[in-house]
């Protein structure tokens, strides 16, 4: 597990080692829904997930 | 077999698919679509791929990148031709009326008063629903003529050119539930009920999933369906009517199946790769 800091609250939440970029987690603290960002270094980091588009779904 | 996982977000979908392809013993490359650059006049380095599996959340990320995959000889499920043919409502209801599939009765017009002449011919309440789009956004129903002016007023103001072309469907009178049936490969994996009591049963928008049992006429139908739409891995949503009817609604080219999973027990993503692997064009 990695911990990783919630852009949102602060606090921190622990991601699988197998996760992958662009995959979704919420924050239990505060709800925050995230998304894990992998950059080419191999960085972690969360980020505030993409707010719904108009061509999202099914 | 490398199988490629293409996405712009892991959900719990993509989640379980990823985990079923490295527990059937496969190797899994997953691609972020919407961090990656594609070139379209050079090889992408994707040639060691078997297939991939589409499962972007946006439609036009989705059909982009099958193109772009499947130009450059990799085979897609859903492939380019069924993502188009499924996201489009228009079409699709189209595809299906043509083939003697039961659908509701619809019309489109590009105009205000071409609205009032096809509610006329269908009566109210009817449905106006985007050509494009999911999760029950914009579908709007009009219990009378006034409503159906204020709903057509709407669209007309809005900028979407999608939203010009007005698809005008028959109100089927449904008992609180509609049904979501998945189709993988001609097989019927499961299915569920979405109970509400809200005329939009979406699971998005607070329908309950209940698992359902379908009888042979529904089986059928969505076999039918399935083939006619060219998939794949399929989600088709069926009314019924309250006199037993059945119409098919909608069908989904890059389906969710978390709730079916969690009300039925069946572990779809499993079924899904199995069936995949058994089917693809070698």
């Amino acid at each position: 597990m990695r911990k990783l800091e919630c852009p949102i609250c602060g606090g921190f939440m622990e991601i699988p080692d197998d996760a992958v970029s662009g995959e979704l987690f919420e924050h239990d603290e505060c709800g925050a829904q995230l998304e894990l960002e992998i950059d080419e270094n191999g960085n972690y980091r969360l980020k505030e997930a993409e707010e719904i588009s108009e061509d999202w779904g099914q | 077999m490398k199988i490629g996982v293409a996405y712009d977000f892991v959900r719990w979908e993509e989640r379980a698919i990823i985990d079923a392809i490295k527990k059937l013993g496969h190797d899994v490359v997953p691609l972020q679509v919407s961090k990656k650059v594609f070139w379209l006049t050079e090889p992408n380095g994707y040639s060691g791929l078997d297939f991939i599996i589409q499962r972007c959340v946006s439609f036009y990320r989705a059909l982009s990148s099958t193109a772009i995959f499947e130009e450059q000889g990799i085979q897609v499920v859903n492939n380019f031709n069924v993502i188009r043919d499924c996201e489009d409502k228009l079409y699709t209801t189209l595809k299906l009326a043509k083939n003697n599939i039961p659908v509701p009765r619809t019309g489109v017009s590009f105009s205000r008063d071409g609205c009032l002449d096809i509610a006329e011919k269908l009566g109210y309440p009817l449905v106006v629903k985007p050509i494009y789009g999911s999760w029950g956004r914009m579908v709007s129903r009009a219990l009378d003529r006034d409503s159906l002016l204020e709903i057509i007023e709407f669209r007309e103001y809005m900028q979407s050119p999608y939203l010009k072309v007005h698809y005008v469907q028959e109100y089927i009178d449904k008992p609180s539930r509609d049904i979501r049936a998945f189709y993988f490969w001609g097989e019927v994996p499961a299915a569920i009920y979405r109970v509400s009591n809200s005329w939009k049963t979406n699971t998005a928008l607070g329908g309950v999933a209940v698992e359902a049992e379908l009888n042979n006429e529904l089986i059928e139908i969505v076999k039918k369906t399935g083939y006619i739409m060219g998939g794949g891995v399929l989600g088709i949503d069926i009314l019924e009517s309250r006199d037993g009817r059945y119409f098919v609604s909608e069908v989904n080219a890059v389906p969710e199946f978390r709730n079916t999973v969690r009300v039925t027990g069946k572990d779809l993503a499993r079924k899904m790769i199995e069936l995949t692997i058994k089917n693809i064009k070698k």
